[in-house]
């Protein structure tokens, strides 16, 4: 069991590292880094679930943690997949690192 | 029942025949085309039949009236309506009944045209025969109008059939735009008329017509006789009819004599009560038919084709159906009217047959050896021309001519001047009318025209050609029984004629055929006259509208054009110096005009005042005045440039494209971008919760 204030400091680090995530994501052109982004954005709600499970005493929050990490790694997986496709470009498109390069959509 | 409710059905056969054979979305092969075209054209005279008949029974008093429909606007009421009295179902029986006789001839006549066109042609010709039944059925004035412009419309495509021929087109457009100068005035007046009334309905805007003011009168009236002259070809718009003949001959045996050309005189018939209540407009009327009717028959006379001539003979003879209807005699003008369609169209129909057996030549001289090659067409276009020359006591023409004259001599003082005058022109009327039947007996090759394709000349042959020449010659040599009952129908008593009168009545067409023998065998010598080369070109009046209208108005709209304030042009000083040295004393008026010529021009000019093109010669009088009203404009707009309201609309076009591309930057296709809106928008909606 923990107190009120544990509580409050958690959730409070969870917001801090959905923030800095999302920073990241929106702040790097790299594709790499704008997944590591994402991974870290996924953190902060694996986080808070834990915070409120303890709080509660409830083990739901644990197992919501372990639904988060499948998540986090189905994310990754495509994520990752998609980048080597990117990386893997036709030679004529050439090889895309940074996302800025893939706004044909625009068009 | 009210019988006048049948007359709805009249014309919508053959509007029916016009939407199918215009609409129809598949390709249809001449012979199809023509029946569909001859049997919805012929079926309005088997429903004006019964309806002629119940009306010489008496059904037609008082007049009924068969509503179509009520458009209301506003306060007004307009009250669509066919109308049954005697004028309409004469009329209309005469427009229905020679339509079917012309249809069924041109089923023969257009044998030999391409498909597409017989198909143009019968859809043409049954909307004309539906609009012609709309003008003359009509109760009101807004189907009186619109019937008059569709035949004005179907005359103009009709005429410029032969769409490959530049002739026919140009006398498609001349007949259109002459047309429709009369129609205008038609229009005016009937819009005064109804604003007069209150109502559209005829039989409203007669009795307000004659209640006007005599000044508001005069106008209508005069109004009302423009539109009618227009469309009947009387003078001063005389000229697009002999141009109108490049049609197909059913056309011009149909509209261009029987029964379009004689709308005006419908017209006038059909409002003959105003006519009767403004007396001046009235002498004009009649001065004008009488005018028309001689120099018609002078033309005829002179004409060296037959089509001409019968162009210039329906000019004349709707001249003396004016000349009744200004003498207020508008049952002689219908029976005219029933008289010279019967005769006009036998005319024109035999002429066709006998021009084809000629090899498709026109030419009066041409005609010889038509009695030989087809004796049956010589035989009918003879009955024609006889009962156009009016023959005393034998033909139909006769007895209308008679009654027209009757109305002349019964007209007073100047009615026996006017008797005398019409039987002058009806003298010269049986001059051509015998100077043709004498061309067409002449001996003259079997063959004519060896060298042109003989595929004409099995005309005769056929029965659809056959029947109307027969059907229209009876009716042209007896038709005269018909002339009582109309003048019954119409309520006009028949004019009684002293004997002497009807004796120079009679010798008087005999005179002219005696004149036209004469002329006849005399050779052509008379032909090549000044007087008559001026005649055959119909008094040369397009020349003269030409040189005296026409090239006057468009000088002036050049040098209204053109014109340029602040351009003046002096004379070069050496030469004008010589000039007046040279001069002699007296000759102001030489030297004026060699200074003109002398003159260079020199330009003042202030920036801003430009003119298109350097104007022509020194006009001072017309530059001050156009410079005046430029100036005038300019100083009364100048408050008003630029436009706000312009500006104002100009502005807000261009703030939407700004706009459009301000947020067309937005989309960047950055996926950062993309994100960063979309945390700032889950961040504001959080703040917001």
């Amino acid at each position: 069991m923990m107190g009120g204030t544990m509580l409050i400091a958690l959730l409070a680090a969870s917001g801090g590292l959905f923030v800095a995530g999302a920073f990241g994501l929106v702040s790097r052109r790299g594709v790499l880094f704008q997944l590591i982004s994402i991974e870290i954005m996924l953190g902060a709600p694996a986080l808070a679930f834990i915070a409120a499970g303890a709080y509660h005493g409830n083990a739901a929050g644990q197992g919501m943690y372990v639904l988060v990490l499948a998540l986090a790694a189905a994310e990754a997986a495509l994520g990752l997949a998609l980048y080597v496709r990117l990386r893997r470009g036709a030679a004529a498109e050439g090889s895309v690192g940074d996302s800025d390069g893939i706004s044909e959509l625009k068009r | 029942m009210n019988i006048a409710y049948l007359l709805l059905l009249a014309p919508a056969p053959a509007l029916a025949g016009f939407g199918f054979l215009a609409l129809a979305p598949f390709p249809m092969t001449r012979r199809p085309a023509a029946l569909i075209g001859a049997v919805a054209g012929a079926a309005p005279f088997f429903i004006m039949l019964p309806v002629l008949f119940h009306c010489f029974g008496g059904g037609c008093d008082p007049a009924k009236i068969a509503p179509i429909m009520t458009l209301t606007f506003g306060e007004t009421d307009v009250a669509l309506a066919l109308g049954l009295d005697g004028l309409s179902v004469i009329a209309g029986t005469t427009v229905s009944g020679i339509g079917a006789l012309v249809l069924l001839y041109a089923v023969g006549y257009m044998a030999e045209e391409r498909g597409r066109d017989v198909r143009r042609f019968f859809a043409l010709m049954n909307l004309f025969v539906a609009g012609m039944l709309s003008v003359t059925l009509a109760a009101d004035s807004i189907v009186f109008f619109l019937g008059w412009e569709i035949i004005g419309l179907c005359s103009f495509f009709l005429i410029g059939y032969y769409t490959d021929r530049p002739r026919a087109l140009v006398g498609a457009r001349k007949a259109f735009v002459m047309t429709r100068i009369a129609d205008a005035a038609l229009l005016a007046a009937l819009l005064l008329l109804f604003l007069e009334a209150g109502s559209v309905r005829l039989a409203d805007l007669i009795p307000a017509g004659v209640a006007m003011t005599p000044e508001r009168q005069a106008m209508v009236a005069a109004l009302l006789l423009v539109g009618a002259l227009g469309k009947s070809a009387q003078l001063p718009f005389q000229t697009w009819l002999p141009t109108a003949m490049v049609g197909p001959t059913p056309v011009s045996a149909l509209l261009h004599s029987a029964t379009m050309v004689a709308a005006g005189a419908f017209l006038l018939a059909r409002l003959a009560p105003i006519f009767a209540a403004a007396p001046m407009v009235a002498g004009v009327t009649a001065a004008i038919g009488l005018a028309t009717a001689i120099f018609g028959a002078i033309c005829a006379l002179a004409q060296t084709d037959a089509k001409q001539m019968l162009a210039y003979s329906s000019i004349s003879q709707i001249g003396f159906m004016v000349l009744a209807l200004g003498l207020g005699a508008p049952g002689a003008a219908m029976a005219h009217f029933v008289i010279h369609a019967f005769f006009k169209s036998l005319l024109f129909l035999s002429a066709g047959v006998l021009s084809h057996s000629a090899g498709g030549s026109t030419a009066i001289r041409a005609l010889a050896g038509g009695s030989a090659r087809a004796p049956m067409a010589f035989l009918a276009l003879a009955a024609g021309a006889a009962s156009l020359a009016g023959l005393p006591f034998v033909t139909a023409g006769w007895y209308s001519k008679e009654a027209v004259l009757a109305a002349a001599w019964d007209a007073g003082v100047i009615g026996k001047l006017l008797w005398l005058l019409s039987l002058g022109a009806a003298a010269v009327t049986a001059a051509y009318a015998a100077r043709l039947i004498l061309a067409a007996a002449a001996p003259g090759a079997m063959n004519a025209a060896p060298n042109t394709d003989d595929r004409h000349s099995d005309d005769l042959a056929r029965p659809s050609i056959r029947a109307p020449l027969v059907a229209l010659a009876i009716l042209a040599l007896l038709g005269g029984v018909l002339v009582g009952p109309i003048l019954h129908l119409l309520h006009e008593a028949h004019h009684d004629l002293a004997f002497i009168a009807v004796a120079l009545g009679a010798i008087a067409p005999l005179l002219g055929a005696w004149v036209g023998y004469r002329l006849h065998a005399g050779g052509d010598a008379w032909l090549h006259t000044p007087f008559m080369r001026d005649a055959r070109r119909g008094g040369q009046v397009d020349a003269r509208y030409q040189a005296f209208v026409v090239r006057p108005f468009r000088r002036f709209k050049n040098r209204i054009a053109r014109a340029d304030p602040f351009e003046i042009r002096l004379p070069m000083p050496k030469v004008a110096a010589a000039e007046a040295e040279a001069a002699p004393i007296g000759g102001l008026l030489r030297r004026i005009s060699r200074w003109r010529r002398a003159r260079r021009p020199i330009r003042i000019r202030l920036p801003g005042w430009r003119a298109a093109e350097p104007v022509a010669r020194l006009d001072l009088v017309g530059q001050a005045t156009v410079s005046a009203g430029t100036f005038i404009t300019r100083l009364a707009t100048r408050a008003l440039q630029p436009d706000r309201i312009d500006v104002a609309g100009t502005g807000a076009a261009r703030a939407v494209g700004g706009f459009a591309e301000f947020v067309r930057r937005v989309q960047t296709g950055r996926v950062r971008d993309y994100l960063f809106a979309l945390a700032l928008g889950v961040g504001v909606l959080l703040l917001f919760a």
